[in-house]
């Protein structure tokens, strides 16, 4: 969602996904709206705490961009050593996470053919495919033919049948 | 299918997973880059203080519960969280941002009180 203020400052968390952190962490509680309002702006307080304690550990090292050991380090000299754990957990499940999708694509790339290849073997699956669909439809158009026929002749003999005996009727009729 | 690390997989928990960040990373990330003095931060850095400030979210809501007499109204005020805020000490941060809200007649009575103390000399 674009910012429509030009103003920094106004950037905040989208409220529904506080929202919904407050739900899961308590459930069935009713929090005041100002109260939820509260937490968004606490989130940002939070954010710039953390970043301008990294930013400062950073610039005292001989590094230009802030590192994991740098956001380590702050959360540490704030306060926050107990939220060490569980951030590092995260960030291996998102370096796993984010291995494993490589590892998927590659594996795709490295199949070793190369994507011409692969364009026409497609194209020949899908003439195939097309020639199948084509053979069964015409199999089931004969199919139905010969039902129709079938039930004509059917039709047509019992009609006959039925012709000849009312016809001898008529003739017994006209011998009376 | 969306191969970027930047969006979190919304369809995959339905809960704050410890494994998993849920708050929007790009946001935070504009979020410290409006910070004075703030240039390039790295991508895991950037997580890291994302589920930081999840867990925060977390603790700084059952801290203020647990405080309150809310455990019985099964309610969480403003004002539950400001007292949090000011009696915990990792939260002190928090100070400019949450003047305690304190009711009209209660300052109005504060401004009577000062008013007849003045009126003393």
């Amino acid at each position: 969602m674009a910012s429509s203020s030009g103003n920094d400052d106004d950037l905040t968390i989208p409220r529904a996904a506080i929202n919904k952190m407050i739900k899961e962490t308590l459930p069935n509680v009713r929090v005041a709206n100002d109260a939820r309002e509260l937490v968004v702006n606490c989130c940002t307080e939070f954010i710039h705490l953390i970043s301008s304690e990294a930013n400062e550990i950073c610039n005292k090292s001989d590094k230009k961009t802030i590192s994991p050991e740098h956001v380590i380090n702050a959360l540490e000299s704030l306060g926050f050593a107990s939220y060490i754990t569980e951030v590092k957990d995260v960030l291996q499940e998102c370096k796993t996470v984010a291995l494993k999708r490589r590892k998927a694509s590659s594996r795709l790339e490295n199949l070793g053919i190369p994507e011409e290849e692969l364009l026409r073997q497609q194209q020949e699956l899908f003439a195939k495919a097309r020639q199948q669909q084509a053979e069964l439809a015409q199999q089931e158009w004969l199919q139905m033919q010969q039902a129709a026929q079938q039930a004509q002749m059917a039709a047509a003999s019992a009609s006959a049948a039925q012709q000849a005996g009312s016809s001898q009727d008529e003739d017994e009729e006209e011998d009376m | 299918m969306k191969m970027s690390r930047n969006t979190p997989d919304k369809d995959d928990q339905t809960s704050t997973n410890k494994k998993t960040i849920s708050l929007p990373i790009s946001r935070v990330r504009l979020i410290m880059k409006s910070s004075p003095d703030v240039s390039s931060i790295n991508q895991d850095a950037l997580f890291l203080t994302t589920k930081a400030t999840e867990l925060f979210v977390q603790y700084l809501a059952l801290a203020s519960f647990n405080n309150s007499s809310g455990k019985e109204t099964n309610s969480l005020s403003y004002s539950n969280l400001a007292t949090t805020a000011e009696e915990t000490e990792t939260f002190q941060f928090l100070s400019d941002i949450l003047p305690k809200k304190i009711l009209a007649r209660d300052y109005l009575k504060s401004l009577e009180e000062m008013q007849e103390d003045d009126a003393d000399f």
